[in-house]
C-alpha cells in the first residue's frame, strides 16, 4: 500500500531556501545560529593523548550556554573536540560516531583513528566548507596515539600538539613555550588546562570551565569540568518575589492521574496436555 | 524572528518545571493578535515553546504533533522530554540550509518526574540547561532577568512568581513582545496554566 | 578557476622537483596558513601516492589532499590489477582530476618519481589542469621569486648531490622572500632503491644575503 505519510528520505531538505532568501532580501534578518567561539586543544604525551575544551557557546555577543560539552564521543577509543557552528559539530560527530560503530560491528575490530579522520574529512570536503565544523580528533588504536586537526573545508594535519577555534592563538602560545615530547600524565593535563585557561581568559569567544579527556592505550577518562576557574559568587540576598505578586486573570488546573496497569495471570489450573 | 515577535522562557524548580510565553502576534510593528500562544502541550507532562516566524510556528507545531503521535503509536509509550529534544533537533537540522525560523524550547518532567528543560537554535543545536532557557526576540532581556531572579529548588508557586516576573519585566523592554502572557507549571500531579494580567502596549 | 574560499586553509608554499640520472629530488617548505596565522609550521607537502611516485602539493590544502587521496586509491587499485604504475600514468590521473574539476579546485601539483620505463621524471600540473613534463619544476606562491635563479643555475646532467644542493638553495631563497612560505625544508630522494627522506631544520637552512 502506498503510504500517505510523508516519507523520510534522509539527507538535507532545501525546501525553505528560496523562501528564506526572499525574506532576507526584504530586509528580514535571520536568527543567528549558535557558534562555539571556542578554545579546543589536544596533545600527545608519553602513554596517550589529552584533549581539552572550554565550555562557552555563543550566539553573536550573547553567551548562549555557559557550560556546554564540546568534547564529543566518537568511539570507545576516540573523542573529538568541535569548534565552529555548534549544530554542525554536534551533528557531524554524531553521524561519524554512528558510522564508526557500524564499521566496528561489520569488521569485528576496533575502528582506527585514520578511519574516523578519513570519514570526517571526506564528509566535510563534500560539503565544501558549508558545514562549519573545525575539529580536533584524538584517539588511541593499535598503531598508538593519533591527533589530527580537521578544518571545515576538509583538510587535515597530524601533529603532536594542536589548538583550534578563536582561542587557538592564546592556547598555542602556551603550547609553543611549554610543550615537551613524552610528558608524564599529570604534566600533560596541567599543560592542557593552562592552554584552555589562556583561551578562557584572553579570548572573548571562550569562557567558563575546562573539560578534559585523557585517552591512553586501554583507559579513557572523561574529566568533565576538570577546572572551574569562573565559579559564580553566592548571592548575598534573595530576589524571590512574594507569592501573589503576579496578577492573574485566569487559572486552569489539570490534575494528572497515574494509571497503573497490572497484568495478572488468570489460569490457575494446569493445562491438559494429554 | 523580528517579523512576528515573541518570547518564551522555561525554568526548573523543585520537582517541577515552568514554561511561559507572551501572546502577541505582530507583523513587524503592527499587532495582529493578542491571543497567539507559543507553547504547546505534546504529552501530559511535556510542553514545547516555539517562538519565531508565525507561519513556521504553526507548521512546526503540527509537524511535531504528528511526529509525537507516530512515536506513540510505534513505541506504545509517551515520548520522553529528552527524546523530544533530539526529535526537534534532527527535524531542524534536516533543514540546515533553509531553516525554519524558530528557536524551540522543550520543558517537561521525565518518567521519573525529574525536571528537564532545553532550548535549540534554529538549526537544532541543543542547549541543555540545568537552570533556565530563554528564546525569542526578548531573549537578551530574559537572560538578564533570569540570571538575577532564578534560584535553585523553587517550589511550584514560587517558580510561578519568578518566571512570571522575569517574563513580564523582560517584555516591557521589547516592542515586539508582550500583550499578555501565559505561564504553565508542570508538577508530577498537576498542570497549572495561568493567564497573566499584563501591560497592553 | 576557483579562488580560495573564505577561511580556507592555504598551502602558501614553495615546492620543487628536479630530475637527475637515476631518479628525482623533490622538496617543499613546511608552512600552512589560514590568513596570516600559521596553522602548521612542520607540514609535509610531499605526499606519497605510490611506492616511488610522490606529489608536491600547492594551493588549497583541502583540495590537494582530496585529489592526492583519490589518486592514491586509484593507484592502489591499478597495482592490484596491472602491477606497478608509471609516473606519467600517475601524472595523467592527477591531470584528469585537476582539469575536469578546474572550476572547483585550487590545486597546483608537481608529480615526480621513478619507474622502470622512464627512470626519474618530473611532471608539472599548474592551476588550469594542463600537464607538462619538465627536467625540473617549481610551484606555489614562493616559486615566482626564484624563476630567474633556477633558470640560471639549472644544468643538465647534474648528479644527485648537485640536485639536492640546487633544490635546497632554491627553496631557501623562495622561503626568504615569500611570506606564505617558511619553516623547514623537506626533501625526498626517489630512486630505483626507494625513497630517502631528508630534513633541513629552520636554523640549518642555506643562508643567502640577508640585507
Amino acid at each position: 500500500m502506498t503510504s500517505r505519510l510523508p516519507r523520510t528520505k534522509g539527507g538535507f531538505n532545501f525546501d525553505n531556501h528560496v523562501r528564506n532568501t526572499m525574506m532576507e532580501g526584504k530586509g528580514l534578518c535571520l536568527p543567528k545560529a549558535t557558534k562555539t567561539g571556542t578554545t579546543i586543544v589536544g596533545l600527545i604525551y608519553k602513554d596517550g593523548l589529552v584533549l581539552g575544551a572550554d565550555t562557552r557557546a555563543t550566539a553573536g555577543p550573547i553567551v548562549a550556554d555557559k557550560n556546554c560539552e564540546k568534547i564529543h564521543y566518537l568511539a570507545p577509543n576516540m573523542y573529538c573536540c568541535g569548534a565552529g557552528t555548534a549544530a554542525d559539530t554536534e551533528m557531524t560527530t554524531a553521524l561519524i560516531s554512528s558510522q564508526l560503530e557500524l564499521h566496528r560491528l561489520s569488521t569485528g575490530r576496533q575502528a582506527r583513528v585514520v578511519t574516523a579522520m578519513t570519514l570526517l574529512k571526506q564528509m566535510l570536503f563534500k560539503y565544501q566548507g558549508h558545514i562549519g565544523a573545525a575539529l580536533i580528533l584524538g584517539g588511541v588504536d593499535l598503531n598508538g596515539p593519533h591527533l589530527y586537526t580537521i578544518y571545515p573545508h576538509g583538510s587535515t594535519d597530524k601533529l603532536p600538539y594542536v589548538t583550534m577555534g578563536s582561542g587557538s592563538l592564546a592556547a598555542m602560545s602556551v603550547f609553543e613555550s611549554r610543550f615537551k615530547a613524552d610528558m608524564e600524565r599529570e604534566e600533560a593535563i596541567t599543560l592542557v588546562k593552562d592552554a584552555i585557561e589562556a583561551g578562557i581568559f584572553n579570548d572573548l569567544g571562550s569562557g567558563s570551565n575546562v573539560d578534559v579527556v585523557v585517552i591512553s592505550k586501554d583507559n579513557v577518562e572523561v574529566l568533565r569540568n576538570y577546572a572551574k576557574p569562573n565559579e559564580r559568587g553566592i548571592k548575598e540576598a534573595s530576589y524571590k518575589y512574594p507569592r501573589g505578586a503576579t496578577q492573574v486573570l485566569k487559572t486552569s488546573i489539570r490534575d494528572l492521574v497515574d494509571i497503573k496497569e497490572t497484568v495478572q495471570a488468570t489460569t490457575t489450573e494446569a493445562m491438559d496436555i494429554s | 524572528m523580528e517579523y512576528n515577535g515573541g518570547a518564551v522562557v522555561a525554568m526548573v524548580g523543585k520537582n517541577c518545571v515552568a514554561i511561559a510565553c507572551d501572546k502577541r502576534l505582530g507583523v513587524q510593528a503592527m499587532t495582529i493578535s493578542t491571543e497567539f500562544k507559543k507553547t504547546f502541550q505534546v504529552t501530559p507532562k511535556t510542553y514545547i515553546g516555539l517562538p519565531g516566524l508565525a507561519t513556521d510556528v504553526q507548521t512546526l507545531a503540527e509537524k511535531f504533533r504528528f511526529k509525537v503521535n507516530m512515536y506513540k503509536l510505534k513505541e506504545e509509550r509517551e515520548i520522553e522530554p529528552r527524546t523530544l529534544a533530539h526529535l526537534v533537533s534532527s527535524t531542524l537540522y534536516e533543514r540546515r540550509w533553509g531553516p525554519w525560523f524558530v528557536e524551540p524550547v522543550v520543558a517537561g518532567l521525565d518518567k521519573e518526574n525529574r525536571p528537564f528543560i532545553c532550548s535549540t537554535d534554529l538549526i537544532g543545536c541543543i542547549n541543555f540547561a540545568k537552570d533556565f532557557v530563554v528564546s525569542g526576540t526578548t531573549s537578551n532581556q530574559l537572560y538578564g532577568m533570569c540570571e538575577s531572579l532564578w534560584e535553585p529548588d523553587l517550589e511550584p508557586e514560587d517558580l510561578f512568581e519568578t518566571i512570571s516576573q522575569a517574563l513580564m519585566n523582560a517584555v516591557d523592554r521589547d516592542c515586539l513582545s508582550g500583550w499578555g502572557a501565559e505561564v504553565t507549571i508542570i508538577t508530577p500531579d498537576k498542570i497549572i496554566t495561568r493567564t497573566l494580567k499584563s501591560r497592553q502596549d | 578557476m576557483a579562488g580560495l574560499k573564505a577561511g580556507e586553509v592555504n598551502l602558501g608554499t614553495s615546492i620543487m622537483a628536479v630530475q637527475f640520472d637515476g631518479g628525482v629530488i623533490i622538496g617543499a617548505d613546511s608552512r600552512t596558513t589560514t590568513g596570516s596565522y600559521i596553522a602548521n609550521r612542520v607540514t609535509d607537502k610531499l605526499t606519497e601516492v605510490h611506492d616511488t611516485i610522490y606529489c608536491c602539493r600547492s594551493g588549497s590544502a583541502a583540495d590537494t589532499q582530496a585529489v592526492a587521496d583519490i589518486v592514491h586509491y586509484y593507484l592502489q587499485m591499478y597495482t592490484v590489477q596491472n602491477g606497478k604504475p608509471t609516473v606519467p600514468l600517475a601524472a595523467s590521473l592527477f591531470q584528469e582530476m585537476c582539469y575536469q574539476n578546474k572550476d572547483n579546485l585550487m590545486a597546483g601539483i608537481i608529480v615526480a618519481g621513478w619507474d622502470k620505463d622512464n627512470g626519474g621524471s618530473v611532471w608539472n600540473i599548474p592551476l588550469g589542469g594542463s600537464l607538462h613534463r619538465q627536467p625540473f619544476a617549481i610551484g606555489g606562491s614562493g616559486s615566482t621569486y626564484i624563476y630567474g635563479y633556477c633558470d640560471a643555475n639549472y644544468k643538465d646532467g647534474m648528479n644527485q648531490e648537485q640536485c639536492i644542493e640546487f633544490v635546497k638553495n632554491s627553496l631557501a631563497l623562495a622561503m626568504d622572500r615569500d611570506g606564505s612560505s617558511g619553516g623547514v625544508i623537506r626533501l625526498a630522494v626517489i630512486t630505483e632503491k626507494g625513497v630517502q627522506r631528508l630534513f633541513i631544520p629552520g636554523d640549518k637552512l642555506p643562508v643567502h644575503w640577508q640585507g
